[in-house]
């Protein structure tokens, strides 16, 4: 059944895309934007007046601060009493990515994923629909803000240590090695087995054009022995959507933990600003933070009902993806993009059922990346090496819309020559391959990337 | 009108430096001319510049009328000079509002360009920013309770650097970073610039809905206008009394009234000053914006650049900024939050003057009266007669609107589920996005190519700073 990574879709379209691609000035689908400003990711498709009014709903949830129950702004209330942002585009500025510092202090778009390991005699029911099992006094995540009356749970800290690698013409590169640790903590101390994983905010691009990518399409890609023997396997996770009450392909987050946009966006809501919704109902709180639960709750039923979190999922899957901005070497880097194997993983074109072509360059699949990159973070399927090959497109517009570019998922790699530096594991021959690159070369293959 | 949000005002003036970039670089390359003169374009242009000094004038006029019943009120705190100020704040909004048909078209009251635009300082988000930070200037009444807010600029001293949210809970920090502070020791003109300055998009401390909230005080009907048991009752606005202006404790404890008086006489001074600028700018002297767009002085616009700005600015504050941040939003959420002028509950003549505002600039009307050749007459008969059907169409629906909120139901209590208003605001702003992309049309009459997302701007904001 697994056809292999090998196989790229990418060059049976490629005349077609190209022919459009030469008339920029031509109207382009509707999906797509030329804008290239740190609004690039913030442009609506045309819609008709109930989708527009629907797309703005769901952009003031997403933009608003909330507040704490009971507030003026009764609409907005609900947050807390433990979060880690009061707004959506908190961490994802500008829709793009997060960024780990900002102006020397920890920014609210990095969490940090709390577990322990799956040990005997856990409720397999909570690893069926959670994925993982949580931290038992502080939960799934570390919230280092809360209400009035309410003890945060703690701080983060990070350092970085600077490591210098060589490429095989003993030109150097300089990468950021993170280091983190988690103080002021309120509710005694952790689990003695807990695992802390950093994640980032993602940049929220296409997110309607890659729900709509037909399952199989990603399916095929699948090897998971690596049976084409090329070193890179490849494997779907399969989450439980609360929504639909069954085991779905998951598409979206760092460990691909989420089916559809929906979804992460009601668990977002839930842990990262506390705001019980339909699908993921109830404060972020465990059952051994007193204050957390007898908290004040808001005066309605959710605080995110059913229509806002549509409306908030409909926003972001009605935003426009930015095109391809090529420039002199483009092709160039592309054919290396190809012949080093990059694309084995980012694959670079889907057809969707709606007849638009987009380049995501993602297989969104899970793929061992190494021990220098784990986060040892499990969920559902996805072991503590795995991450889902993050898509690439717009990646030269992240720092536009972020204000920096921090790649990877805690935001380690300043730039996207250190992130290609990261890559262990599956990715290794890969890594070794761009090392062996000359100057030149690398320079084209990064240029095609911040044009992709 | 709460926290950090910010919507309309200063949120759409950072695109306008962006999107005009495109709209000087692409003109030259424009499909062919429809048959209109370069001196008609010069005499419709001619227009929109009188128009603009007619009304900046008239508002700076009602400016300086509004600071000086700000004046004897603030020497003299009665009902009847507290009302007399109300009034001239009324009357000062209503001149103004037509102004803002001339914001987003790269003019000097928001554009962001470097060099000659810079002369006027755009000061469009410290003239009309929304929503207000209530409680950064005065104390505020956390809802469904019963205490008050303070450590504000009016009851503070020293250095401020933060202040609480009306919820009661949330600590709002100054600056980018959450690191601003300023020395609020005096509170005067320079001062509250300086808070634009600092932290112009977050905290917002000037203009007319400064005045607003320091003449009326918060409009309490946030939960439910209906059942609002904290002013007077549905469709009361805001009731700040004189008492606040006299020598005695206000409701939050303590005796602030010079640091209040300070207050409103440094943000109404402020006003007078900003549209003095625009006066200036649309004058017919030397080095004026004015000369500018028709074509003269060394930082001539051609007229095919002055003219796309103008429609992709009439276009985008009709159909972005009318129908879709200051109706839809509102109407969508619903919440009062999201009302403009909230604390006086005069956002139907918000409305009413921007789509006024809207029409004049097209038509080349002011006051009623034609002022000339506009970009309206020199169109073709066909868009000229899609123009004139939503026209007529949206003059019913929106002296609608209008007349409910004279009738005592207001805009707040207009756009709640299940008032028999709603659906014409719906109707209205909906209305109002086709009337922006209609600008297409006229574009193209000119040989002026656009499309409908050349209309259709994202949010700026820098929402959820805080």
């Amino acid at each position: 059944m697994a056809t292999g990574c090998s196989n790229d879709s990418a060059q049976k379209q490629k005349n077609t895309t190209n022919k459009q691609d030469t008339h920029a000035k031509k109207s382009i689908p509707n999906i797509f934007t030329n804008k290239q400003s740190k609004q690039a990711f913030k442009q609506t498709i045309k819609l008709n007046h109930d989708e527009e009014d629907k797309h703005i709903l769901g952009r003031s949830f997403f933009t608003i601060p909330w507040s704490q129950a009971p507030s003026a702004t009764s609409a907005r209330d609900g947050l807390g009493p433990l979060y880690s942002a009061n707004t959506c585009i908190h961490c994802h500025p500008n829709n793009g990515a997060g960024i780990p510092m900002k102006n020397g202090f920890i920014s609210r778009s990095l969490v940090m994923r709390l577990s322990i390991p799956n040990i005997q005699n856990v409720d397999n029911d909570l690893i069926e629909k959670n994925g993982f099992v949580p931290e038992p006094t502080y939960g799934g995540q570390l919230s280092l803000h809360s209400n009035t009356n309410t003890p945060f749970e703690g701080r983060i800290s990070l350092s970085y240590e600077n490591i210098i690698l060589k490429y095989e013409d003993n030109s150097t590169c300089e990468i950021q090695k993170p280091t983190y640790s988690i103080k002021n903590l309120q509710y005694g101390e952790f689990d003695k087995n807990v695992n802390i994983a950093p994640h980032i905010g993602l940049a929220l691009i296409g997110l309607g054009a890659i729900e709509m990518i037909e399952e199989k399409d990603i399916l095929a890609k699948e090897d998971i022995y690596d049976k084409d023997k090329d070193g890179i396997s490849g494997k779907a996770n399969w989450v439980y959507n609360p929504e639909s009450n069954t085991t779905e392909l998951g598409r979206f987050t760092w460990k691909a933990a989420a089916a559809t946009v929906k979804q992460q966006a009601a668990n977002a809501a839930h842990n990262d600003m506390s705001l019980s919704n339909p699908i993921y109902p109830g404060d972020n709180c465990t059952d051994k933070q007193t204050e957390c639960l007898e908290a004040n709750k808001g005066v309605h039923d959710f605080d995110l009902p059913m229509y806002r979190l549509d409306a908030i999922a409909f926003y972001l899957k009605t935003l426009r993806i930015p095109r391809e901005r090529k420039t002199a070497n483009f092709a160039k880097g592309k054919k290396i993009f190809n012949s080093l194997g990059c694309v084995k993983c980012h694959t670079s074109e889907y057809k969707l059922s709606d007849g638009n072509t987009i380049k995501p360059y993602s297989d969104f699949l899970l793929h061992d990346m190494g021990d220098a990159l784990s986060d040892g973070h499990t969920m559902f399927k996805a072991n503590a090496n795995e991450f889902r090959t993050p898509p690439l497109w717009s990646i030269g517009l992240y720092e536009k819309a972020s204000g920096k570019m921090a790649l990877l998922h805690d935001g380690r790699a300043r730039t996207i020559e250190e992130a290609i530096l990261w890559h262990g594991g599956e990715s290794t021959t890969q890594q070794r391959a761009f090392k062996a690159l000359n100057k030149q070369d690398r320079n084209y293959l990064i240029e095609f990337l911040k044009g992709i | 009108m709460i926290s950090t949000k910010i919507l309309g005002s200063i949120a759409l003036t950072t695109i306008l430096a962006l999107g005009t970039v495109g709209c000087g670089s692409s003109s030259s390359s424009t499909p062919t001319e429809k048959g209109i003169t370069t001196s008609q374009k010069r005499a419709a242009l001619t227009t929109y510049a009188d128009i603009a000094l007619a009304n900046y004038t008239q508002a700076y006029d009602d400016a300086v009328a509004l600071d000086t019943a700000v004046s004897k009120f603030t020497t003299t705190p009665t009902e009847v000079t507290l009302l007399s100020a109300k009034t001239a704040w009324i009357t000062a909004r209503e001149s103004y509002g037509t102004t803002e048909a001339y914001r987003l078209s790269n003019g000097p009251i928001d554009s962001e360009d470097e060099g000659f635009m810079q002369t006027w300082d755009a000061p469009e988000g410290q003239l009309n920013a929304w929503p207000l930070n209530e409680s950064m200037i005065d104390y505020t009444q956390v809802q469904a309770s019963a205490s008050v807010t303070g450590g504000n600029i009016i009851d503070g001293s020293g250095n401020f650097s933060g202040f609480t949210h009306p919820n009661g809970a949330d600590e709002i920090k100054l600056g980018e970073d959450g690191t601003g502070s300023i020395d609020i020791t005096t509170i005067n003109v320079a001062l509250l610039e300086k808070f634009t300055e600092v932290d112009g998009d977050a905290n917002i401390a000037t203009g007319y809905h400064a005045v607003e909230f320091l003449l009326w005080g918060q409009d309490q009907d946030y939960n439910n206008p209906v059942n609002d048991t904290i002013t007077n009752g549905a469709d009361v606005a805001g009731q700040r009394p004189v008492s606040d202006y006299l020598a005695g404790n206000d409701a939050s404890g303590s005796d602030n009234h010079e640091r209040r008086i300070a207050f409103i006489k440094a943000a109404s001074k402020l006003i007078v000053d900003d549209l003095a600028k625009m006066k200036s700018a649309w004058s017919d002297t030397a080095g004026s914006y004015r000369k500018a767009i028709l074509g003269g002085g060394t930082n001539a616009i051609t007229e095919d650049i002055a003219i796309k700005q103008i429609l992709i600015g009439i276009g985008t504050f009709i159909k972005s900024e009318l129908a879709n941040e200051r109706m839809a939003v509102s109407v969508q959420d619903p919440s009062e939050e999201d009302e403009h002028s909230c604390f006086s509950d005069n956002t139907h003549r918000d409305v009413v003057l921007n789509y006024q505002g809207f029409k004049n600039v097209l038509k080349g009307e002011y006051l009623g009266k034609s002022k000339g050749t506009s970009l309206y007459s020199l169109a073709s008969s066909a868009n000229k007669a899609k123009i004139d059907a939503l026209l007529s169409a949206l003059d019913t629906k929106v002296a609608t609107i209008d007349k409910a909120a004279k009738d005592g139901t207001h805009f707040d209590t207009q756009i709640k589920v299940g008032n028999a208003n709603k659906q014409n605001i719906i109707d209205t702003y909906r209305q109002m996005r086709d009337l922006g992309n209609a600008m297409v049309g006229i574009a193209k009459d000119y040989g002026i190519a656009l499309t409908t997302d050349d209309v259709t701007d994202p949010e700026e904001s820098e929402q959820g700073k805080k």
